[in-house]
C-alpha cells in the first residue's frame, strides 16, 4: 500500500501532542514570538511549509443538536511539508530547531526532558498521525527547484520590463547578453 | 431555504452608513476628540451630543442643513468608562488599533505611524465627530457649536481635525470619479443589486445580507443557515445596530502620478496616456468601466444609474486584456474574477464614504506644490479583519491571489520604489517605476454605536 504521507517526492508530516496544563499561554506566546523573529524552520532547507496550531477545545454548536463535549487538555498540532524522507528530516529538525523545540514540545505531555536529538525524534514519531489526504501543490518540485524557478521568473520579468521599446536587433542582443545563447 | 431577513431598525442606526447622505453635503469635518476629564464628565457631554446625532431614518421633512455622527475608538470607550470586560468583547483588531497593525497593512516606510499626523494612532483619539454640511456657512456654524459645547463641559480637546470638501464632479485627486460603486444591501432601501451585490450563477445579482455591515442582523452565513449564530458583536446593548469604521488619511502625490503616467506612456504601444492610466485604475476618469468599454469611455455612462456597475470579469475578461488583472478596481472588488461565482469575494465588501481633502494641483502641473492633498478614506463593515484588512492585505498589497507574483496595487505605490504593474496584452506591458503615489498620514479603527448603544454609554450602563 502506498504511503498516505507522500505525494510525489514530498512528505506530509503531522504530529499532535497534548499540552501540559498551565503551559498553554507560554507556548502560545513563544509561537507568536517566533513569527516576529523569523522562523527557525527557515533553517531547514527542505521545508516547503511548517505550521503550528493550538486546539484549545471542541466547539459544539448546540443549536444543531450536538452534545456538548470538551477536550481534557489543549493540543498542539505540528505539520510540515518537506522534501524527501522523513527520518533524515526529523534528524535535522531535532538538531537545528533544538532551542525552540525545548520551548515548544518541552511544554507538551510526555516530551523527554531534553527536547532534542533522537529522544525528541522518537517522541515526534510516536505522536505522528498519518495524513488522511496529503495535497502538495507541486509534489515533484523540491524547495530548491521552486526557488530556482522563482528566481528565473524574476529575471525574465526584469528583462522584459527593462527592454520594452527596443527594436528587434537590440532586443536580441540584450537577450543573448542576459541569458546566453549562440 | 433562507428565512426573510429582518428589516434594519433605521431609527437605531446612525446615518450615512447604509445610505449615503449624498453629494449635496459637500463639506465634511472629521474631529478627533481626546477625553481628558473623568468618565462621568465625558458622559455628560456624550449625552448632550445624542440629541443631535443623525440617524438612518428617511428624511421626510427635507434634508437637514448639517448632520452629526459619532464613533469611538477602543481607548475612547475606556475614557467614557465602559468596563474593560465589555471592551474585551469588541474585535481584536479594533482593540489593537490601526497603528498596531501597520506592518500587516503595509503602512511602512513613509507611511509608518511614526510619520503620522499628531494625534492619530497614539491612543489620544477617543471620539470622532463627523459633521457634514450643505453650505460652508452652516458648516462653520456647526463647528462653532461643537467647540462651544466641548468648552462648556471642559476636559475635552480636539487632537486632530480634517476639513474636507468634494472636488468638482465627485472626483478624487488623480482625476477619477469615486465612491459610486457600493455594495447592494438587503433591506437598506437602496438595493442597487446590479453589480453591487452577489453575482448569481444564472445571471443577475442579489443584494448582500445586512449583517455584513450592521451588527445584530443576519450576515451571509446566517442567511444560508438561520441556525448559525449572528456575526460576532460587542456585548449587548453595544453591538446592536453598530458597525466598525475604518478612517484613513491618504496623501496623494498627484505630480508623481502624472509624471510616471506621462513618461511610461511613451513606451506604451497599445494606447495613450489616458488609456494607460485607465488600465491602472480599471475605469476611465468618468467612471465607465474598462471591462465594458476597453477602448474609450462610454459617452452615455451615468454613475448614478443602477446599471453603471453591472459588469463581471470571469466570462468577459478572464485574461485581463480589457481590464488588467491587477487594476485597482479589480483588485479591490474582484467580483467573479476569481471564479466560483464570486464566492471568494463577496464576504469582503465594505461601504465606502470617503472624502477628498486639500486643494487640487492645477491641471497639467507636473511639479509638486507642497500642498497636503488626498483622500480621507472611510469604510464601514461588520468585521475589520475580514473586510477592510482582507482587501488591503490579500488583494491590494500582494499579487499572489491574482497570479501576479510580487505586483502590488500600482496606485497605492511601492515604498521601495521597485514595483511594477503588469498590463495584460500581446505583448504585455510592464508599467514602472512604481513610486510612492499614496502615503498613509494617519488612521484609526472606530466603532459606530447604534442609538441605543450611544444612550447606554452616556448613561454609564455599558
Amino acid at each position: 500500500m502506498s504511503d498516505p504521507n507522500r505525494n510525489g517526492q514530498a512528505y506530509g508530516f503531522q504530529a499532535m501532542t497534548p499540552i501540559q496544563p498551565g503551559m498553554e499561554d507560554d507556548l502560545r506566546a513563544h509561537l507568536e514570538g517566533m513569527h516576529a523573529e523569523g522562523s527557525p524552520f527557515a533553517k531547514l532547507a527542505r521545508t516547503h511549509m511548517a505550521r503550528f496550531v493550538i486546539v484549545p477545545d471542541f466547539y459544539n454548536d448546540r443549536s444543531w443538536g450536538q452534545k456538548e463535549e470538551h477536550l481534557d487538555l489543549q493540543y498542539l498540532i505540528f505539520t510540515s511539508n518537506l522534501d524527501g524522507d522523513i527520518d533524515s528530516y526529523l534528524d535535522e529538525l531535532c538538531d537545528v530547531v533544538a532551542p525552540d523545540a525545548q520551548e515548544i514540545w518541552g511544554r507538551c505531555v510526555g516530551c523527554p526532558a531534553d527536547a532534542s536529538g533522537t529522544a525528541l525524534k522518537k517522541y515526534l514519531k510516536h505522536n505522528q498521525i498519518d495524513c488522511g489526504f496529503f495535497y502538495a501543490a507541486y509534489g515533484d518540485a523540491t524547495v530548491g527547484k521552486v526557488q530556482a524557478a522563482l528566481a528565473q521568473r524574476e529575471k525574465v520579468i526584469a528583462f522584459a520590463s527593462r527592454t520594452q521599446g527596443l527594436d528587434p536587433a537590440e532586443l536580441q542582443q540584450a537577450f543573448v547578453a542576459e541569458f546566453g545563447g549562440k | 431555504m433562507a428565512a426573510a431577513t429582518p428589516k434594519v431598525d433605521l431609527a437605531d442606526l446612525q446615518g450615512d452608513i447604509l445610505r449615503a447622505y449624498g453629494n449635496d453635503y459637500d463639506h465634511t469635518t472629521y474631529a478627533f476628540v481626546k477625553i481628558e476629564c473623568p468618565p462621568e464628565q465625558a458622559r455628560a457631554w456624550f449625552a448632550d451630543l445624542l440629541d443631535h446625532v443623525t440617524t438612518a431614518e428617511p428624511w421626510t421633512k427635507g434634508k437637514p442643513l448639517t448632520t452629526l455622527n459619532v464613533s469611538v475608538t477602543a481607548p475612547g470607550l475606556a475614557a467614557l468608562g465602559v468596563a474593560s470586560e465589555v471592551i474585551g468583547t469588541f474585535s481584536r483588531e479594533f482593540r489593537e488599533g490601526m497603528s498596531s497593525r501597520a506592518t500587516l497593512l503595509g503602512d511602512i516606510g513613509p507611511s509608518a505611524p511614526s510619520s503620522w499626523e499628531r494625534g492619530l494612532g497614539t491612543g489620544d483619539a477617543h471620539v470622532l465627530l463627523t459633521i457634514n454640511a450643505q453650505e460652508r456657512v452652516d458648516h462653520r456654524r456647526a463647528l462653532g457649536k461643537m467647540r462651544t459645547a466641548m468648552d462648556g463641559f471642559g476636559g475635552l480637546r480636539i487632537v486632530y481635525q480634517e476639513d474636507t470638501a468634494l472636488l468638482e464632479g465627485s472626483r478624487e485627486h488623480f482625476g477619477y470619479a469615486d465612491g459610486f460603486a457600493q455594495p447592494a444591501i438587503e433591506g437598506s432601501g437602496d438595493d442597487k443589486a446590479r453589480g453591487g451585490g452577489v453575482p448569481l450563477a444564472k445571471g443577475g445579482w442579489r443584494p448582500l445580507a445586512p449583517g455584513e455591515f450592521v451588527l445584530g442582523y443576519p450576515d451571509e452565513d446566517t442567511r444560508v443557515d438561520p441556525k448559525r449564530r449572528l456575526p460576532n458583536a460587542p456585548a449587548a446593548p453595544l453591538g446592536k445596530s453598530g458597525t466598525y469604521m475604518v478612517w484613513r488619511k491618504l496623501y496623494q502625490d498627484v505630480a508623481a502620478w502624472r509624471r510616471v503616467m506621462r513618461d511610461a506612456a511613451t513606451l506604451y504601444k497599445d494606447g495613450d496616456e489616458e488609456k494607460l492610466a485607465a488600465k491602472v485604475v480599471g475605469r476611465w476618469p468618468d467612471g465607465s468601466p474598462l471591462v465594458t468599454h476597453p477602448e474609450k469611455p462610454d459617452p452615455k455612462f451615468d454613475a448614478s444609474k443602477s446599471a453603471a456597475n453591472d459588469f463581471r470579469y470571469y466570462d468577459a475578461d478572464r485574461d485581463g486584456k480589457r481590464c488588467p488583472l491587477g487594476s485597482h478596481i479589480r483588485r479591490s472588488n474582484p467580483r467573479d474574477a476569481l471564479g466560483f461565482e464570486g464566492h471568494l469575494s463577496f464576504r469582503h465588501r465594505m461601504i465606502r464614504r470617503g472624502m477628498p481633502y486639500g486643494d487640487e494641483l492645477p491641471a497639467g502641473s507636473m511639479k509638486d506644490d507642497g500642498v497636503d492633498r488626498g483622500l480621507v478614506f472611510v469604510c464601514f463593515q461588520a468585521s475589520i479583519s475580514r473586510q477592510f484588512e482582507g482587501v488591503q492585505v490579500q488583494w491590494l498589497n500582494t499579487g499572489n491571489l491574482f497570479a501576479l507574483g510580487h505586483d502590488t496595487d500600482f496606485i497605492l505605490g511601492d515604498p521601495n520604489g521597485k514595483g511594477k504593474m503588469t498590463i495584460q496584452g500581446d505583448p504585455p506591458f510592464f508599467l514602472s517605476p512604481q513610486e510612492v503615489f499614496v502615503k498613509t498620514r494617519g488612521g484609526e479603527y472606530l466603532f459606530v454605536p447604534g442609538m441605543t448603544a450611544l444612550s447606554a454609554i452616556a448613561d454609564g450602563i455599558a
